[in-house]
């Protein structure tokens, strides 16, 4: 059960937000949504969310530097980073090594596999990004 | 000098010869005279004192004169003078005046020397030169008395009977000898002449060089080798010549070379260093030196350790050799950040070998990449954008039919909505595509016109459907300014649709929520013309003269937070040149931009 787990979707894409949300919401999950990196950012440091999917290129805060400043609010607070993406790129994985807890996926996701991996990670089964 | 000079300095010189000798002759005669009459005056002197000093008196005393006085006149005898113990005179023999005329310290040296004693000295009066020997008279170990004789050297006559024929004997030897030298030499001479000639002959004409006539005496030897010797020096001064010349020519080749392959280097928009294989500098051209801020003598002939102070490159070079290989393919980015501020150079390396295959140096390469850097951004960030972009509509179209399938949207007017959206995505995916392919076409110079009769009316509904639902999202309004009377056109339809829809999703792009855009059509009688004006954020100045340009994106922060691949505007463009119209803008930044299209009729008119 997700005993009220919170999820925050960062994404400029009007559709996809609608999409995640609603997949979430379905199962149970509060769904946060934001419009670019900086309303993500605020969101995270001010309701600390159990999952956090995120693209990369957007707005005034790209997903990069998403990651790299609440990377550190991890020692407090777990949670799981999704960092979606077109094109899983070397450059990409490198980064995403680097933070904890930080998976890839490449679009076009499949709700249900976004799903599937947030359930794992509560499982304590990890995440196998796509 | 002439001849008879010649004659008459020989003839000066031979008598002044013959003079010489001649003198010789009197004083080597006149010193052996001398030593005769030395001896012949000790002798005879001795002789005399032997007798006891009575014997000079009496009968006996005129005997052993007399005998004396016979040497008088014969052998240069002048006096001979027999004194007592006390030193008185006993006997004398010669003239008064002579007598007279001896120098008393003369007599005094003869008198009261114990033993032989020879005087010379010139008698007074007649100034004659004497010689004088005495020796005193012993008789019982008692010197009883002594005598003295006197010489005159007689002169030695310079022409006497034997010196005469001695000299003409010499003379004729001179004379002699002379004559056969003279005739060696002029045969020599004459030999040497010809010698000079066929010197200059074999300069001017080696063939015959060969000529040589009359006996092989020692002397034509001596020519021939000589000639041989000048003719091999002929030959080698020749080879030096030419050899110089060659030398010349290929230090002047050289440096012709060396000087073209500096101003080649020169020439060249990199920046170039050739290192020798111990790693010296040998050459460096103008750009690399602009680059190290350097001047060229100080670098060339030294290490490129000492003079190089670009730490990086040092150790790509050090690098480079460590792996003992040429690997030109690896390659160092770096900066010359005092010279050339945001500029990215590109370092290479590479050995240069000889046609064996052994390293006789290395070449360092610097390249200014950073347009390369930044066409290479572009493309990089144009791609990155064109993924972002055909893959946000497919993640949609995709998640979205997921959770229609699965069930997960229920009620119905969520699911309308969704279809609705699949629609919408995958309309954007089309003109998406549409824009990838006519920019491709674009590029190739294949984009053609599919020409037929276009009603305006028709083109402006499908152009405003097209970005109706994106404006309502943002709450924009869309102000239509249309004809009474549509003007029909000549063109392609799609093409032209892609053009205004191009137009019109940019003002809706870049116009805040809220805004308003006003479409308009008219036709004034030449051409149709379509007009698109927003509220939106304007342009800037410095992105107006490349709008149109493709791939360009504005810097401006509003512009870069909206996804876009930078094609739309140079593809509108492009159709518009393509139906022979024309396009303008109008921007001031905070107000908005204004489009206007000029498509021409007359082409229908002709259809």
């Amino acid at each position: 059960m997700v005993n009220g787990k919170s999820v925050l979707v960062i994404d400029d894409e009007a559709p996809i937000r609608r999409v995640i949300e609603m997949k979430f919401r379905n199962r149970g999950y509060q769904v946060m949504t934001a419009i670019n990196g900086e309303e993500g950012l605020d969101l995270i440091k001010a309701h600390s969310p159990d999952v956090v999917i995120t693209d990369i290129m957007m707005p005034k805060l790209d997903g990069k530097s998403l990651c790299e400043q609440t990377d550190g609010l991890k020692d407090e607070r777990p949670f799981l980073t999704i960092v979606v993406t077109c094109r899983i790129s070397p450059e990409e994985r490198s980064w995403t090594g680097r933070m904890r807890d930080t998976v890839l996926m490449e679009k076009p996701f499949s709700p249900s596999r976004l799903l599937e991996c947030v359930e794992q990670y509560f499982e304590g089964a990890g995440c196998l990004s796509t | 000098m002439k001849p008879r000079g010649i004659y008459f300095a020989l003839f000066a010189f031979f008598l002044a010869g013959i003079a010489f000798l001649g003198g010789v002759l009197i004083q080597q005669e006149k010193r052996q005279q001398e030593e005769k009459l030395i001896s012949q005056g000790n002798y005879l002197v001795s002789l005399i004192a032997l007798h006891p000093i009575g014997d000079f008196t009496g009968e006996k005393g005129n005997y052993i004169l007399r005998t004396i006085r016979e040497y008088i006149s014969r052998d240069g005898l002048v006096y001979c003078l027999i004194h007592d113990q006390s030193g008185g005179l006993l006997a004398s023999l010669g003239a008064r005046d002579l007598v007279t005329g001896i120098p008393k310290e003369v007599r005094t040296q003869s008198l009261y020397t114990p033993g032989l004693t020879t005087q010379h000295f010139r008698a007074g009066g007649t100034d004659l030169p004497i010689h004088e020997f005495s020796k005193p008279v012993y008789e019982n170990g008692e010197r009883s008395g002594t005598v003295r004789l006197g010489f005159n050297l007689p002169a030695p006559s310079l022409l006497s009977p034997e010196r005469i024929k001695l000299l003409g004997i010499v003379a004729f030897f001179i004379f002699t000898i002379s004559l056969v030298a003279y005739y060696t030499i002029t045969l020599a001479l004459r030999r040497l002449n010809n010698l000079s000639l066929s010197v200059q002959s074999s300069f001017l004409d080696p063939a015959s060089a060969q000529a040589s006539s009359g006996k092989a005496t020692r002397i034509d030897q001596v020519i021939r080798d000589f000639e041989q010797s000048l003719r091999l020096l002929k030959a080698r001064m020749s080879e030096i010549e030419t050899s110089n010349m060659e030398l010349e020519t290929k230090a002047g080749v050289t440096a012709f070379y060396e000087n073209q392959i500096t101003n080649i280097l020169d020439s060249m928009r990199l920046g170039i260093i050739i290192m020798d294989s111990q790693d010296n500098i040998m050459n460096i051209n103008v750009y690399m030196l602009a680059l190290l801020n350097g001047k060229r003598e100080d670098m060339v002939d030294r290490p490129i350790g000492e003079a190089l102070g670009h730490e990086q490159i040092l150790a790509f070079l050090v690098r480079q050799q460590g792996d003992g290989q040429d690997r030109g393919a690896n390659s160092l980015e770096t900066a010359f950040p005092e010279v050339a501020p945001g500029h990215v150079f590109q370092v290479a390396s590479s050995a240069m070998k000889d046609g064996d295959g052994a390293v006789i140096g290395r070449l360092l390469l610097v390249d200014d990449v950073t347009n390369e850097k930044l066409a290479e951004r572009a493309k990089q960030e144009f791609v990155a954008h064109v993924t972002h972009e055909l893959y946000t509509p497919l993640t949609t179209i995709k998640s979205y039919n997921e959770m229609l399938i699965a069930g997960e949207v229920q009620d119905e007017e969520t699911q309308r909505e969704f279809y609705n959206t699949i629609m919408d995505e995958t309309d954007r995916l089309q003109r998406l595509i549409e824009n990838l392919l006519n920019i491709s076409k674009i590029e190739m110079g294949s984009l053609t016109l599919t020409r037929g009769l276009v009603k305006s009316d028709w083109l402006v509904n499908d152009c405003i459907a097209a970005v109706e639902t994106a404006a309502r999202k943002k709450r924009i309004t869309i102000e239509k300014t249309l004809p009474d009377n549509y003007p029909s056109l000549f063109g392609d339809k799609d093409l032209l649709k892609v053009a205004i829809i191009n137009l019109l999703g940019n003002a809706v792009k870049y116009t805040p929520e809220h805004g308003r855009i006003s479409f308009g059509l008219s036709d004034d009688g030449e051409a149709a013309v379509f007009e698109v004006a927003d509220t939106g954020y304007g342009i800037r100045e410095e992105d107006l003269p490349h709008i149109f340009d493709k791939f360009y994106r504005s810097e401006d922060p509003r512009v870069k937070e909206q996804t876009g691949s930078g094609l739309g505007l140079g593809i509108t463009s492009e159709i518009v040149h393509l139906h022979g119209g024309e396009i303008g803008v109008q921007s001031e930044p905070g107000q908005g931009t204004h489009f206007s299209v000029r498509i021409p009729k007359e082409e229908y008119q002709i259809g």
